[in-house]
């Protein structure tokens, strides 16, 4: 970021909201509003709002930092007034922009997140607007589900639909894997779309389904390879979150546990191959090793697939002594190793003496190619 | 309250330019009061067509223009409303009082900032529709045959495009506010200017540049040193002249054969009248000069302050 060019007391609230801020907000551009290009003042903030983005820039004024900024919102959003000034002699509710402190690094934070609230509301009373009458029973049900978001969208190209983003499971992802390092809570939504139908089908269609997380969790659990139970004809999300909130919860203990089951492979490797150089001791899907074969010296990267054991560790070598001519230079490397003999009824120590043995025969092919390799680079 | 629409707004071409060239030689955002009238026109249904006229009478009874005559800027944003939008009554009724001529009132408002979206923005929003719902600042619909009152709705936005290559320099729009819908309604803006294009608009536009204000004396302006190339003794024969006011019967002398004598009297007259404003000219010219040095150093101060240095 250009730190230079940005008046430092705007550029300290805008720091403290990235990098103090629940929700991952990114900076997608800035710009200068001064006439002679100078110093930026205004930018476009990302907002993760119900499994998307909205998009809204923040307008300062360079020639007056002391001022409060002010925000153009979305193109879809014109009716969205949060702050509505209304008449004269009406109470002027406090907010973060009557109470502006310029000298204060987290005034930002502090209205972009009221704002983020009150869009909340917004689109809350836009969908409950909706005159669809499947709509309205699914919000009066799921009112008490905390955290829902809802996002209608409209638009004179779109379809109109309502989104929903339910946030799953009421355990804390953060405090369950040990030692881990995610800053930003973990979660993992369902996103149902409803099309805003005309009334009489409105019962007929099943809303489109997606399982949505954050993007760090896919370390731990891929909701990829979860398998959304069927929506039965007539269902309402009240009655489907439950059960697939069981399986979920299932499926999140049973990817917490195989972190043990990586960690006492990874220890059973120690046994042939000596301590790891690196290994990643949160999730346990990563470590490293040196072997050597004679003379010959290199690195084996066990990278462990998520349905470890019924998949084997992918095996990548790596010649400490063979370097691909320059500018690379970078050490020659092997394809990625998976057709090895493996099974998934071995015990650990077996599986760990299986792949030693197999690396010291893989080797001498590999020490080939790199040797190989070395001569077609003369 | 029932909010009455406006057909279109108009504006004259020289006033249009002005406020252009206001926000694009301002450094940073600039804002103002946009001043003028709202008429009520019977709208002309004569027509030789008759099927067209009687769809015509049906739908536009009557029709109001309102039309933006001056403007007033300030030298930066937020004067008149707080950060979250609310209106700043005192302040706005001082900016009026001294920045409104008699007859044109307080209409609206105008937003410049550079390189952004071309659509009002929270702020923007709030003060709007603070204006517009502001009983006490309503005018009086000209011409109307009920009385009505119109609040300050009209709000005009001026941006630049965000690329530099592109052709145009600069992007407006013109809303009117509908208090009742909570919605800005974009509006036509009707450039009118002289010529024979614009020869219907004689009737219900009346161009006009008021002077400036000038509360208290200048000084300098009676002074000698002003007008160093005039001569003292014509100098107080200029006086003089104007003293004695150039009656309008005078100028029949001008006619017949006597003409002669009195054009060489009125031509002195004229020569004098430009050497003076030729001496005003200066003094703007120099006044101007202290003024950009006197806001440069608030520039600079204001940087101080926000802690560039």
């Amino acid at each position: 970021m250009a730190v230079d060019s940005m008046p430092p007391i705007i550029y300290a609230q805008l720091n403290y909201l990235l990098t103090h801020s629940p929700h991952s907000i990114k900076v997608e551009q800035m710009w200068s509003g001064s006439k002679n290009p100078g110093f930026l003042d205004r930018f476009t903030l990302a907002i993760p709002f119900c499994l998307d983005y909205i998009k809204w820039d923040v307008i300062y004024n360079a020639q007056f930092p002391l001022l409060a900024p002010d925000i153009i919102f979305g193109p879809e959003d014109e009716s969205f007034r949060p702050y509505h000034a209304g008449g004269e002699g009406d109470l002027k509710p406090k907010n973060s922009l009557s109470d502006w402190n310029c000298k204060d690094p987290t005034k930002l934070l502090s209205l972009i997140h009221e704002l983020r609230n009150l869009y909340m509301a917004y689109q809350k009373k836009r969908v409950g607007n909706v005159d669809d009458e499947r709509l309205k029973f699914e919000i009066n049900t799921i009112y008490s589900q905390e955290g829902i978001e809802m996002y209608m969208s409209s638009g004179f190209d779109k379809p109109e639909e309502v989104k929903f983003a339910v946030p799953l499971l009421e355990m804390d992802l953060n405090k369950m894997v040990a030692g881990s390092t995610w800053r930003h809570q973990q979660k993992i939504y369902l996103q149902v779309i409803y099309p805003v139908g005309r009334k009489f089908s409105a019962m007929s269609s099943a809303p489109r389904l997606k399982l949505v997380s954050t993007p760090e969790l896919k370390s731990l659990f891929s909701i990829d390879d979860f398998r959304l139970p069927p929506w039965l004809e007539g269902m309402c999300m009240a009655e489907y979150l439950p059960n697939l909130e069981e399986i979920l919860q299932s499926q999140i203990r049973d990817a917490i546990s195989s972190i043990e089951v990586r960690r006492k492979f990874i220890t059973a490797l120690a046994i042939p191959f000596g301590r790891p150089l690196e290994a990643d001791p949160v999730f346990c899907r990563k470590a490293t090793f040196l072997a050597c074969s004679g003379v010959f010296t290199f690195l084996v990267h066990f990278s462990l697939p998520l349905q470890f054991p019924r998949q084997q560790p992918a095996l990548i070598l790596q010649s400490s002594q063979h370097f691909h001519s320059p500018p690379g230079n970078a050490p020659i490397k092997s394809a990625i190793l998976q057709d090895y003999p493996w099974s998934p009824r071995w015990d650990v120590a077996e599986m760990t003496e299986r792949i030693f043995e197999y690396l010291m025969e893989e080797c001498l092919n590999f020490k080939k190619y790199c040797n190989e390799v070395l001569l077609q680079q003369r | 309250m029932d909010d009455i629409s406006v057909q279109k707004i108009q504006i004259s071409g020289t006033t249009l330019a002005s406020l252009i060239q206001r926000v694009s030689s301002s450094v940073g955002d600039v804002d103002g009061l946009l001043f003028g009238r709202v008429t009520h026109i019977t709208p002309l249904t004569l027509s030789d067509d008759s099927s067209a006229s009687a769809s015509a009478t049906t739908s536009d009874q009557s029709t109001l223009i309102a039309t933006v005559t001056s403007f007033y800027s300030f030298t930066s944003t937020s004067t008149f409303y707080s950060p979250s939008g609310h209106l700043d009554t005192p302040t706005l009724n001082n900016l009026l009082s001294t920045s409104s001529s008699s007859d044109d009132r307080l209409i609206g408002w105008f937003s410049g900032r550079r390189k952004t979206h071309l659509r009002p923005s929270m702020r923007e929003s709030s003060v709007t529709s603070a204006l517009a719902s502001n009983t006490q600042l309503s005018s009086q619909v000209q011409n109307s045959p009920k009385s009505h009152a119109f609040p300050p709705c009209i709000f005009f936005l001026l941006t630049t495009p965000f690329q530099d290559q592109l052709i145009h320099t600069h992007e407006y729009k013109a809303f009117q506010f509908q208090s009742s819908t909570d919605s800005f309604d974009p509006k036509t803006l009707d450039v009118v200017n002289l010529g024979p294009a614009f020869r219907g608009h004689y009737s219900d536009f009346t161009p006009k540049s008021p002077f400036p204000d000038l509360p208290f004396e200048v000084k300098g302006l009676n002074c000698e040193s002003m007008v160093e190339d005039l001569g003292k003794k014509e100098n107080e024969k200029f006086e003089k002249l104007c003293d004695q006011g150039l009656k309008i019967e005078r100028l029949k002398n001008l006619m017949g054969s006597q003409a002669s004598n009195y054009t060489a009297e009125l031509e002195e007259l004229y020569n004098s009248m430009l050497k003076k404003l030729n001496g005003l000219a200066k003094l703007v010219e120099q006044s101007s000069a202290r003024v950009l040095e006197q806001e440069n150093h608030n520039m600079k101060l204001r940087y101080k302050v926000a802690g560039f240095e």
